[in-house]
């Protein structure tokens, strides 16, 4: 807005001035995120192409042509590592499906259908979240045990689900309350179904929402170290972060190099998906509080 | 907002059976659509909260499915032992100093990254990507860079600074587990708030700044009077949620410290977590888990009436 009177800066600077230090303190401050946010991504990238000997013995900055290598990558393949890749990757797929489906009903129920405690319903799934995954783990380890589900996967991606599900049903209820109910009612006077109208009006329109919560479930799932810890005690069955852990513990020499290799692979889907995904997760989350 | 119109809108249907129970259709409908929620609800959170308190009235040795009733006897040594006041203590330390590094540097993140021209994208994607990683690939770098083998953190810190020796493990430091453990947490968790502060910063629009710009206003009064009214409610909450989860975290400290050196950085779910796998106390560490809960629901209802969070409700859509 050039054409107004410049108003008068902070601190008593003139406008000019202002903007000038608030220019140079937006550098420095972009300066810091990018050292602090993308230097561990840098650093596990760089220690994942090194020898791993050099990795154990000195810093090194830059893996130099003569110690750059794609070596570390074979663990990859490795048939344990393998098994936890995938087992994470299975519980994560299914941990977004069940919870974006359900959230999906249920935000629409809250938001559209009129039933009694509704609105206590959706509060009383809060507190949820003041069980610590401890407190619920460790319970649920017998009751896992009694229903036969302990070490299944099926049993983490329930786990995973409900713990992901209070708030993605908050988040697509809220959405959906923003969403014009009109566009519904177009549909019905034209002779849609209740059901039609939810699948091809409101489900579309509520793409940003369906993926923050299944961005969150993905996090939430992809994260997952202690109920995977708790209820997946075997082998067969165990996702990357308790079953790297242990690695770590039972094998004398598992190289960090070779460890950074793993997580640079475990680091992609997650930056691919932000980088993405983005302008979504952000709309999907623009609902204001509780 | 459906009335406007009217009900007859709405679509009818042919004639089934439960359209003669005493309850209307559309309750029906709605208890429908809610029942998946209530039946995972039920079994991830009402089912164990109940069966830990009735274990937590138990002995029971873990790997031995006798149950010994014990009354309160569980309480009791819970509220004797030590470890669990000092547990708690640390806990509330952990939770209350990493809460409020991360609202600082998360705010501080949203409000640059929401400015930012050139980049914006990727370095935003790269932001975000601190909260999707696995917490234990946070723990692996982490572990890797404080470790005094060929660890540049710890030789940094040794070397430059001469906070420890060049041969000691800053982790398994008495003096400096706990801040490690803080600040690590903070690199990841901080993006949480990061997400849904930019989130609403994103949704101010352009003009409320231009209207304040032409009226004369400075860049403090515009952030005071149009960016942090619309910021506080998210606040509040993500500040709830982040003490709540940062109360009852447990991996990423299992991962890097294990709750040591000695009971350093042991908190309360460190503490359940121990009391089951090492000693073997399964009644006994239910009983702490459920006081741990306790604390929780007592704190988070004070949080509730001081502050109420959910009075922005009425002012959503």
């Amino acid at each position: 807005m050039s054409q107004s009177e410049p108003p008068g800066g902070l601190f008593g600077l003139s406008y000019d001035r202002e903007s000038e230090l608030f220019e140079t303190l937006k550098l420095v401050s972009t300066g810091i995120i990018v050292l602090i946010g993308v230097w561990p991504i840098y650093w596990m990238t760089q220690l994942a192409f090194t020898e791993y000997e050099v990795v154990e013995r000195t810093v090194s900055v830059f893996p130099t042509p003569e110690l750059f290598t794609f070596s570390n990558f074979a663990i990859l393949t490795e048939p344990k590592m393998y098994t936890y890749i995938f087992n994470t990757t299975v519980v994560a797929i299914g941990t977004i499906i069940t919870v974006v489906v359900v959230s999906l009903v249920a935000g629409y129920g809250l938001a559209r259908l009129e039933f009694p405690q509704k609105e206590n319903f959706a509060r009383i799934l809060l507190i949820g979240y003041l069980f610590s995954p401890i407190v619920i783990g460790i319970p649920l380890y017998q009751i896992w045990r009694t229903l036969g589900l302990l070490g299944a996967r099926v049993g983490l991606i329930i786990a995973l689900s409900a713990i992901s599900m209070p708030f993605a049903v908050w988040l697509m209820w809220k959405y959906i309350m923003t969403i014009p109910e009109a566009h519904e009612e177009a549909a019905w006077v034209d002779g849609a179904s209740r059901w039609r109208g939810f699948r091809d009006v409101v489900v579309p329109q509520c793409r940003p929402a369906i993926i923050a919560a299944a961005l969150f479930a993905f996090a939430i799932a992809w994260n997952d170290f202690t109920f995977a810890e708790i209820l997946l005690p075997a082998t067969d069955t165990t996702t990357f972060a308790p079953g790297v852990l242990r690695e770590m513990g039972q094998s004398q020499f598992l190289p960090d190099a070779y460890l950074m290799a793993v997580s640079l692979a475990m680091t992609l889907p997650p930056l691919l998906f932000a980088y993405f995904m983005q302008s979504y997760l952000l709309k999907g989350f623009q609902v204001r509080a509780l | 907002m459906a009335s406007e119109t009217g009900e007859s809108v709405r679509p009818q249907r042919a004639y089934i059976p439960w359209d003669d129970l005493p309850v209307n259709r559309e309750t029906v409908a709605g208890f429908g659509t809610v029942l998946p929620v209530i039946v995972l609800y039920l079994l991830i959170a009402v089912l164990p909260v109940a069966f830990a308190f009735w274990a937590s009235l138990h002995d029971i040795h873990t790997l031995n499915p006798v149950w010994e009733w014990a009354g309160i006897d569980n309480y009791a040594q819970v509220l004797e032992i030590s470890m669990f006041w000092g547990s708690l203590w640390r806990g509330i330390v952990y939770m209350v100093g990493s809460t409020l590094i991360q609202l600082a540097v998360g705010l501080w993140m949203a409000l640059v990254l929401n400015r930012i021209t050139r980049g914006q994208k990727l370095l935003t994607a790269v932001v975000f990507t601190a909260y999707l990683i696995p917490t234990i690939i946070v723990s692996l770098i982490a572990l890797r860079v404080f470790d005094p083998q060929g660890g540049v953190f710890q030789m940094l810190g040794a070397e430059w600074f001469s906070l420890w020796d060049a041969n000691q493990a800053p982790l398994g430091s008495q003096t400096w587990a706990m801040p490690l453990l803080i600040l690590i947490g903070t690199w990841k968790f901080s993006v949480f708030i990061t997400i849904f502060t930019l989130a609403q910063l994103r949704a101010i629009p352009n003009r409320f700044y231009e209207a304040a710009k032409v009226c004369g206003a400075n860049r403090w009064q515009m952030f005071r009077d149009i960016t942090l009214p619309r910021l506080t409610g998210i606040i509040l909450v993500v500040v709830l949620l982040r003490s709540i989860f940062m109360f009852n975290k447990f991996d990423i400290i299992w991962q890097l410290t294990r709750g040591g050196p000695g009971n350093a950085t042991t908190t309360l779910p460190v503490l359940a977590y121990k009391t089951v796998y090492t000693d073997q106390a399964y009644g006994l560490a239910n009983a702490i888990s459920v006081v741990m809960f306790l604390f929780l629901l007592v704190g988070a209802i004070g949080y509730f009436l001081v502050f109420n969070p959910s009075e922005e409700v009425e002012t959503t859509a």
